[in-house]
């Protein structure tokens, strides 16, 4: 973060350019030399092209990677298309990073279950990249990630060939609806968890998705006898400052971007569901 | 040592201050006392009560350009512009109820972590000349607040107005810097200054004891059914609040060149929280209006152990349908029953 003024950003080269889904790409972006800042699983980085404007992503890539910053980023408006259209090579502004991050530290010796859906797996990634890089840091490893169809599954080599040939790692994939082409489990991700019926002891689970998903994988986990102490999720509200300033972002007296966006549950109850 | 200055000799002290670096006061212009930059032959009004819109723009400004950048997709150059060292303000006639909400602020920009550097060189730059009220109008009610409004412990100078002078009380170095380089025009007070006499605001009936632990109970009270039902959503209230702050950001320009700037933004606008794919956790005016009342009345004062209002009256005045906090902390159960 730039200390003068922490709205200032630098500029970063975007060195290419994935196509994941139909609508969501995966940016990897540099500094002048490698990292354009130091940052923690679940952090995140305003990204800019002026004078279209500026957007928050999640950082998606582990900070034990050294080589770039990566951001997964799915198109919804003016300032994610004009990333989604930029030419490898090209310059961007950058700013961060913003938030809390997992509590990695409480996450030690602990089995971890992550749930993700949709372009939500992005800041579980991120953390999950970390756990791989410190694999006997952390216990056993489940990872329930869903979308609406194959096609709309991200990062789809490493979630079928390189995580599940992870030590003591386990990976489960479903999609909403039937596919021809589709081998796995078919069904939503809360109900393709509790049918999984993880246990709570020692567990920690992180989960990330559309609101509508989170809600029901909540009241899932809830089921299973996770306590609200054992359940940690992020949330998205619209940024604009992304260091408590502005004023969009908060939840009572708490501000998403800046002692956000990572929550457990058990602080999430003591604040307004205003999200 | 007390000093004085005639208030003929006035707008020559404008304008020797006014050549150190600009200086704000209360100027009349088509019959509104804002703070302005001095001119010559500015209506200088010391005797008007709280302006429309309060001071902090001069620290906040409603719009403020914080970078420019050059060049395209692959030369992009990026430049910081901030205020200089030598920007140096003076802010003179500041009330009480002004001053106290910009100490307010601080603690936002300033003290908490990271600190705002363009509000903080604007703020460590100014040199702050405030001014006993002396006539509140029916409105005021910073008694309620703990504001006296013949005092302001926050001021580099405090100044009281009497018939025909202004007595100068300085109280920080900054303060005594600025009275010595007018020192031609300023003399010793020789008696003790006329001190304004207590200062009584209109007082509403409320009662504010436990009122910021009450609310935690009350994010679904009923009270906001009823109470956001005449707002128009126009946002002035928090515009003329001196305790308000929320900003937008926005990019001017094209591909070649241009900048990126901040402006006043509000909590009272629908698309202020509006989220991709047509979420908004704030959908509606009731929950706006409660997030302004609750940030004043709750959230602010949770983490900072004050209650953001000052009593400035300036949203019972501007509201064009009267829900103001008056009538705020009256529904939300702030008012002194046992009292009456
Ligand atoms: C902490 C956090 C992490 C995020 N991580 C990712 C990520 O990893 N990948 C990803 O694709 N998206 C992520 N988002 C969402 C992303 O910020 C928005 O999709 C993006 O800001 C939209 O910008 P735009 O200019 O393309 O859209 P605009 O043209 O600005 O707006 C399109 C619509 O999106 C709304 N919008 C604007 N900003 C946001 C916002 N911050 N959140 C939600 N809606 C918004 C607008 O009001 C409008 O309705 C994250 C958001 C947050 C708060
Ligand atoms: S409360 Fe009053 S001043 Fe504020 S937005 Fe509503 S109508 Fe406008
Ligand atoms: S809430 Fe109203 S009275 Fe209180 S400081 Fe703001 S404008 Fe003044
Ligand atoms: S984004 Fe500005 S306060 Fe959170």
């Amino acid at each position: 973060m730039n200390k003068d003024n922490p709205l200032l950003p630098q500029v970063a080269t975007v060195l290419d350019i994935t196509s994941e889904t139909p609508d969501i790409k995966t940016l990897r972006v540099a500094g002048k030399d490698g990292l354009p800042f130091e940052f923690m699983p679940g952090q995140c980085a305003m990204l800019s092209i002026p004078p279209i404007g500026e957007a928050i992503f999640s950082i998606t890539s582990s900070p034990t990677c050294r080589e770039c910053l990566e951001f997964s980023i799915k198109e919804v408006g003016t300032v994610s298309s004009a990333l989604h259209d930029l030419p490898p090579g090209a310059h961007i502004g950058i700013r961060g990073p913003y938030g809390n991050g997992f509590p990695v530290d409480d996450m030690k010796g602990k089995d971890l279950l992550f749930i993700g859906g949709g372009i939500g797996l992005a800041p579980l990634r991120s953390l999950i990249g970390y756990c791989f890089s410190n694999r006997d840091q952390f216990g056993h490893i489940d990872i329930v990630y869903g979308a609406r169809s194959p096609a709309d599954l991200i990062r789809k080599s490493e979630i079928k060939e390189t995580w599940p040939a992870e030590p003591d790692t386990s990976v489960y994939l479903t999609v909403d609806a039937e596919n021809p082409d589709w081998k796995e489990n078919v069904g939503f991700v809360p109900a393709y968890v509790s049918e999984l019926g993880f246990k709570p002891e020692n567990k920690i689970a992180i989960t990330c998705g559309p609101p509508i998903m989170i809600k029901f994988v909540l009241q899932a986990l809830d089921k299973l006898g996770f306590k609200p102490e054992q359940v940690i999720t992020t949330l998205e509200m619209r940024m604009k400052c992304g260091v408590g300033k502005c004023g969009r972002c908060n939840l009572g007296p708490v501000y998403v971007c800046k002692d956000g966006p990572v929550f457990s549950l058990a602080q999430l109850n003591e604040l307004p569901a205003e999200y | 040592m007390k000093k004085m200055i005639g208030l003929d000799k006035l707008p020559a002290l404008w304008e020797q201050l006014s050549a150190e670096g600009p200086l704000y006061l209360p100027i009349e212009e088509r019959g509104v006392v804002c703070f302005k930059p001095w001119y010559e032959g500015a209506v200088v009004r010391l005797d008007a009560l709280n302006g429309v819109v309060p001071p902090k723009d001069i620290f906040l400004p409603r719009e403020e350009t914080y970078m420019r950048y050059q060049g395209g997709s692959q030369t992009l150059e990026i430049e910081a512009v901030s205020p200089g060292p030598d920007d140096k303000a003076t802010l003179f006639g500041v009330h009480p109820c002004d001053l106290k909400a910009v100490e307010m602020l601080d603690r936002v920009y300033i003290d908490q972590e990271p600190g705002d550097s363009l509000y903080r060189r604007r703020r460590e730059n100014a040199t702050v000349v405030a001014l006993a009220c002396s006539s509140p109008d029916p409105f005021c009610f910073c008694n309620l607040f703990e504001v006296d409004p013949a005092d302001a412990p926050g001021a580099d100078i405090m100044a009281y107005l009497s018939e025909q002078s202004l007595y100068l009380e300085t109280r920080t170095e900054k303060g005594e810097t600025m009275l010595a380089k007018a020192e031609s025009l300023i003399s010793d007070a020789k008696d003790e200054p006329e001190r304004p006499r207590e200062v009584k605001t209109t007082d509403f009936g409320l009662y504010l004891e436990g009122l910021s632990d009450n609310l935690k109970e009350r994010f679904d009270d009923p009270a906001w059914d009823n109470l956001y039902k005449s707002c128009l959503s126009c946002g002035v209230c928090t515009y003329v609040c001196p305790t308000c702050y929320c900003f937008d950001v926005e990019d001017f320009g094209h591909e070649g060149a241009g900048e990126r700037f901040r402006c006043w933004d509000s909590c009272m606008f629908g698309h202020f929280t509006q989220m991709a794919g047509g979420h908004n956790p704030r959908p509606d005016r009731k929950e706006r209006v409660r997030q302004r009342f609750l940030h004043k009345l709750q959230y602010y004062p949770q983490t900072y152990g004050e209650i953001a209002c000052v009593g400035c009256g300036r949203c019972l005045r501007s509201c064009p349908v009267n829900l103001d906090i008056v009538q705020a902390v009256k529904a939300l159960g702030g008012e002194a029953v046992e009292q009456r």
